[in-house]
C-alpha cells in the first residue's frame, strides 16, 4: 500500500504525463518455442510505446526445458522473475504455496471457464493469456483420394469412426488416425458422455458412460480405423497427419504452427471433436496459459501492469491474427480474422468453439497433479497392446483410484 | 618450526578444497536430507516435524515398493553382466594382434557418447517394429536354416578334428583351419537345401513392446531389461578398460611358466589372470553396484515411452516426488527415498565386500 505523500507523487506524475513508475525493470519468464515470438513480438511491435510511457522496461527470460521446474525452484530460491507463465496444469501447485499474487486489474473481458482455471481458494491468481482446445484437424486430399465424405460438425464417435475405416480399407496404406494412450486425448471422449474426472466427494469413478468411452476409444485400433501413433513412429497425432500417415488427428490449434513446419501445402480441414451417440454431446479439455505475478516481487504493481499490458484486447488481437494462440477475451471471439477461410484460420475458429462444448474441462487434476491420469493411461496402454482385457485393466484402475484419493 | 609440523600444514592444505566440498555438498547435503526427512515440506511453507510418517508412508506406497524390487533386480543384472562382459572384451581385446588400437577404440566408443543421445538411439532401435524386432523376426523366419548351418558346422567340425586326431597329437577342438572349413560346408549345405526349397520360411508380423508394456520377466519389468541391455552397452567400454589396465601388469613370465607346465589357456585364464585381477574386479563391481543402484538418467528419458510403474527406479523415485508433475512438491517423501537409496548403496557395497569379490589379490 502506498503512504499518502506517495500516492499524491504518483498522481501528480500521471497528471504530469510523466512515468507513473520511475523506470522500473520487470523480469519476465516463460517457455521457449514459438512462444518466444509472440512474446518478443508483442513487446516490440504492440506495447513498446505502452511501456515506455510508465517507465517499465522489461527482461524477458524465455527458459528452454521443464518451466514448472525452474520457476519452482526460482520461487523457492527467491530468483524467479518477477512475471512469469503459469499452466493450468501446474498453477494450483504455485497459487497453493503463496507464491502468486491476487490479480487486481479487472478481468471481466476473458472467459469465464478459463478465469475459473486459474481461480483457487475464490482469488484469481492469473491473467489467462491464450488457451486451447481439441479439434478433428484432417487433410482433404486423403478424403478425397478414397472417396469419402469428410468429417464433420455433425459426426458422432460412430460416424466419425466409420469414414476412418473407409479411408483406410480404400487406401491402405494410410491409416485414420494414429491414437495415443492418454488421458489428453481420450479424456474428450470420455467428458462427452457426461463421466466427470472428480465427483463431488472428490473421487474418481470408472462407471458405465466412462466404459463406454474406453470401449470405443481402445477399439479404434481393432475396427481398422486407427493405428497407436508409437506404432507409425510417432509420438503425436499430428505427426501421423504431417507425414500423411494418418487422415485426421485429434489435437490443439497448436497444430498449426507444426504443420507450418512439417507440412506447409497440406489442404487442412477442421471439425469439432464428434459427439457421443448417446448422449448427443462433446466434450473437450481446456488447456490454458496465464500471467502470474511473483508474490514476493519487488516490482508486483509494475509486474501487474505488465501483465495487463500483454493480455489487452490490442495485444490478444495481434497474436491471434499471427496466427500464434487463441485469444482468452471473449470479445475476439467474432474477429474478422477468424472468419477468413485460410486453413489457421478456419482451425482457429473451430478451436475456439471447443470452448463452448457441452462438457468441458480444464486440463487440471486438484492436489494430486498429473498422476492422477497414469491409471487411465496405463489401462489405455494395457488394452491397446493386447496386454489385459478391458475389464481387467479398468478394475486395476479403479483401485489404483481409490489408494490414491484415499490419501 | 619443524619439519614435520610443515609436513602435515601442507597435507592439510592438500586436502582442504575436498575438505570444503564435501563438507558443503555431502554432509552438510546430508543432513539437510535427514532433517527434512522427518518433515513435511513442500519448498514453501516452513517444514513441519511429521516424526517417522514418511518413512511409514514409503513402506505403504505401492510405487516405492516396485521401484525398490526394480532397483535392486536391475543392479544385479547389470553388475554381473557388465563384470563378465567387459573381463571377456579385455581378454579378447588384448590379445588381438592385428589393428589393435582400432579395436580398442571401436569398442571404447559407446562410453563417450552422452547416455542422453544412448537412450534417444535406443529408443528409436526400441520400437516395436524397429530394428531390434527385426532381428529377432529374421532370427525366428529363418530358425530352421539358423539351427541347420550350425548342426552341420558343428558335426563337420567334430569330425574333421577326429579325423586329424587319428595322425597328429594336440589338435585343438577349436583348430581355426576346420572352423573355417566347417563354416564354409555347413553353409554352403544351407544355402543349397534353401534353393531347393527343403527349409520352410516362417512369415511374421511380429510387433514386440521393449518398453512401453507392463509385462514382466522373471523378476523385472520388460522395459528394465531393455534398459539394462541399453546399460550394459554403455559401461561396458569404460569397465573394459579398467580391465585391460590390470591385464598388462600382469607379468608374462607367469603364463610362460604356466605353459611349461601343460597349463591350457582356460587354466592359465582361471589361475592367473582372474586371481591377478581381483583388485581391479573389485573396483569394476563397486562402481557398477553404485552405478547401477542410482541410475535415473536413462529411465527419466524414457518419460512416457514407457509406463511409470516398469520403469521406476529408486532415484527416479526420488525424483518424481521432488517434483511431481502438477502437484506440490513432497521434499519430505523424497528426502526419506533418498537415505534408504544411501543406505542401501552403501549396505550393498559392503555385503559384496565381506561376500563377494575381495579388495586383494590372492
Amino acid at each position: 500500500m502506498l503512504s499518502h505523500p506517495a500516492r499524491a507523487l504518483a498522481a501528480a506524475t500521471m497528471l504530469l504525463g510523466l512515468p507513473a513508475f520511475a523506470e522500473e525493470t520487470v523480469r519476465i519468464s516463460g517457455w521457449g518455442g514459438s512462444e518466444v515470438a509472440i512474446v518478443n513480438g508483442l513487446l516490440t511491435n504492440v506495447l513498446a510505446e505502452k511501456l515506455a510511457k510508465e517507465g517499465i522496461t522489461v527482461e524477458y527470460e524465455p527458459v528452454d526445458g521443464d518451466f514448472s521446474q525452474f520457476i519452482l525452484n526460482g520461487l523457492s530460491a527467491g530468483t524467479a522473475p518477477d512475471l512469469f507463465y503459469v499452466d493450468v496444469f501446474w498453477a494450483r501447485s504455485i497459487f497453493s504455496a503463496g507464491q502468486a499474487a491476487p490479480v487486481t486489474q479487472d478481468v471481466s473481458g476473458f472467459a469465464a471457464n478459463l478465469l475459473q482455471a486459474f481461480t483457487y481458494d475464490g482469488k484469481l491468481f492469473a491473467v489467462p493469456k491464450d488457451f486451447n482446445a481439441l479439434a478433428v484437424h484432417f487433410n482433404k486430399d486423403i478424403f478425397d483420394d478414397a472417396g469419402v465424405a469428410y468429417p464433420s460438425d455433425d459426426d458422432t464417435w460412430t460416424t466419425l469412426q466409420a469414414k476412418l475405416v473407409a479411408v483406410h480399407k480404400a487406401l491402405p496404406e494410410v491409416d485414420g488416425l494414429c491414437v495415443v494412450p492418454e488421458y489428453a486425448r481420450f479424456g474428450a471422449f470420455a467428458l462427452s458422455t457426461g463421466w466427470s474426472p472428480l465427483d463431488s466427494q472428490g473421487k474418481t469413478v470408472i462407471d458405465e458412460r466412462f466404459r463406454r468411452a474406453f470401449d470405443f476409444y481402445t477399439g479404434l485400433v481393432e475396427s481398422g480405423a486407427a493405428v497407436m501413433a508409437a506404432d507409425a513412429g510417432q509420438s503425436w497425432t499430428g505427426g501421423c497427419l504431417a507425414s500423411e500417415r494418418a487422415a485426421i488427428a485429434i489435437e490443439g490449434a497448436w497444430i498449426i504452427s507444426a504443420l507450418r513446419d512439417g507440412a506447409p501445402n497440406m489442404n487442412l480441414g477442421t471439425v469439432r471433436m464428434p459427439k457421443d451417440p448417446k448422449s448427443g454431446k462433446r466434450g473437450n479439455i481446456v488447456f490454458t496459459v496465464g500471467w502470474s505475478v511473483n508474490a514476493a516481487s519487488k516490482v508486483s504493481k509494475a509486474a501487474a501492469k505488465v501483465a495487463e499490458f500483454l493480455t489487452t484486447e490490442e495485444a490478444q488481437q495481434w497474436v491471434l491474427e499471427q496466427g500464434l494462440a487463441l485469444p482468452s477475451r471473449t470479445a475476439l471471439a467474432d474477429n474478422p480474422w477468424l472468419r477468413g477461410g485460410q486453413p489457421e484460420q478456419m482451425a482457429s475458429r473451430v478451436v475456439l468453439e471447443g470452448l463452448a462444448d457441452d462438457h468441458v474441462s480444464p486440463y487440471f487434476f486438484g492436489d494430486v497433479g498429473g498422476s492422477w491420469m497414469q491409471p487411465i493411461n496405463a489401462a489405455l496402454n494395457s488394452v491397446f497392446l493386447g496386454e489385459a482385457d478391458a475389464d481387467a485393466a479398468l478394475a486395476s484402475a479403479q483401485s489404483a483410484f481409490d489408494r490414491m484419493l484415499a490419501k | 618450526m619443524s619439519r614435520g609440523s610443515s609436513e602435515e600444514r601442507s597435507g592439510w592444505l592438500f586436502v582442504l578444497p575436498f575438505t570444503i566440498s564435501m563438507t558443503l555438498f555431502f554432509v552438510y547435503a546430508i543432513i539437510r536430507t535427514a532433517f527434512y526427512s522427518f518433515t513435511d515440506y513442500d519448498l514453501f511453507k516452513a517444514p513441519s516435524f511429521v516424526g517417522l510418517s514418511n518413512y511409514t508412508a514409503l513402506i505403504s506406497d505401492e510405487l516405492f515398493l516396485i521401484a525398490l524390487r526394480n532397483t535392486i533386480g536391475f543392479s544385479l543384472i547389470v553388475t554381473t553382466v557388465q563384470t563378465v562382459l567387459a573381463l571377456a572384451l579385455a581378454v579378447l581385446v588384448n590379445h588381438a594382434i592385428r589393428a589393435r588400437g582400432l579395436i580398442r577404440t571401436v569398442f571404447y566408443l559407446p562410453s563417450i557418447m552422452s547416455s542422453a543421445a544412448v537412450t534417444l538411439i535406443f529408443l528409436w532401435l526400441f520400437q516395436r517394429d524397429g530394428f531390434l524386432t527385426a532381428i529377432v523376426s529374421v532370427v525366428l523366419a529363418y530358425r530352421r536354416h539358423i539351427l541347420l548351418f550350425f548342426a552341420v558346422f558343428a558335426a563337420l567340425q567334430g569330425a574333421l578334428v577326429l579325423n586329424a586326431r587319428r595322425s597328429y597329437e594336440g589338435v585343438s577342438i577349436f583348430d581355426p583351419f576346420f572352423l573355417l572349413v566347417a563354416a564354409f560346408g555347413a553353409l554352403a549345405l544351407v544355402v543349397t537345401c534353401a534353393l531347393a526349397g527343403l527349409l520352410p520360411v516362417f512369415e511374421n508380423d511380429l510387433l514386440i513392446s521393449w518398453l512401453n508394456t507392463q509385462r514382466q520377466f522373471l523378476f523385472m519389468p520388460v522395459t528394465l531389461w531393455s534398459v539394462a541391455l541399453m546399460n550394459v552397452f554403455t559401461t561396458v567400454p569404460t569397465l573394459m578398460l579398467l580391465f585391460l589396465a590390470g591385464l598388462q601388469s600382469i607379468p608374462s613370465a607367469l603364463y610362460d611358466a604356466a605353459e611349461i607346465d601343460g597349463a591350457n589357456a582356460f587354466q592359465r585364464f582361471r589361475h592367473i589372470t582372474v586371481p591377478a585381477l581381483r583388485p581391479v574386479t573389485f573396483a569394476v563391481v563397486t562402481m557398477g553396484v553404485i552405478g547401477t543402484l542410482q541410475m535415473f538418467d536413462q529411465v527419466a528419458i524414457l518419460g512416457d515411452a514407457a509406463p511409470l510403474a516398469s520403469r521406476a527406479t529408486l532415484a527416479y523415485y526420488v525424483y518424481e516426488n521432488a517434483f511431481p508433475a502438477g502437484a506440490s512438491s513432497r521434499i519430505g517423501m523424497a528426502s526419506s527415498a533418498a537415505l534408504v537409496l544411501g543406505i542401501l548403496t552403501i549396505a550393498v557395497v559392503y555385503v559384496q565386500k565381506s561376500v563377494g569379490v575381495k579388495e586383494s589379490a590372492e
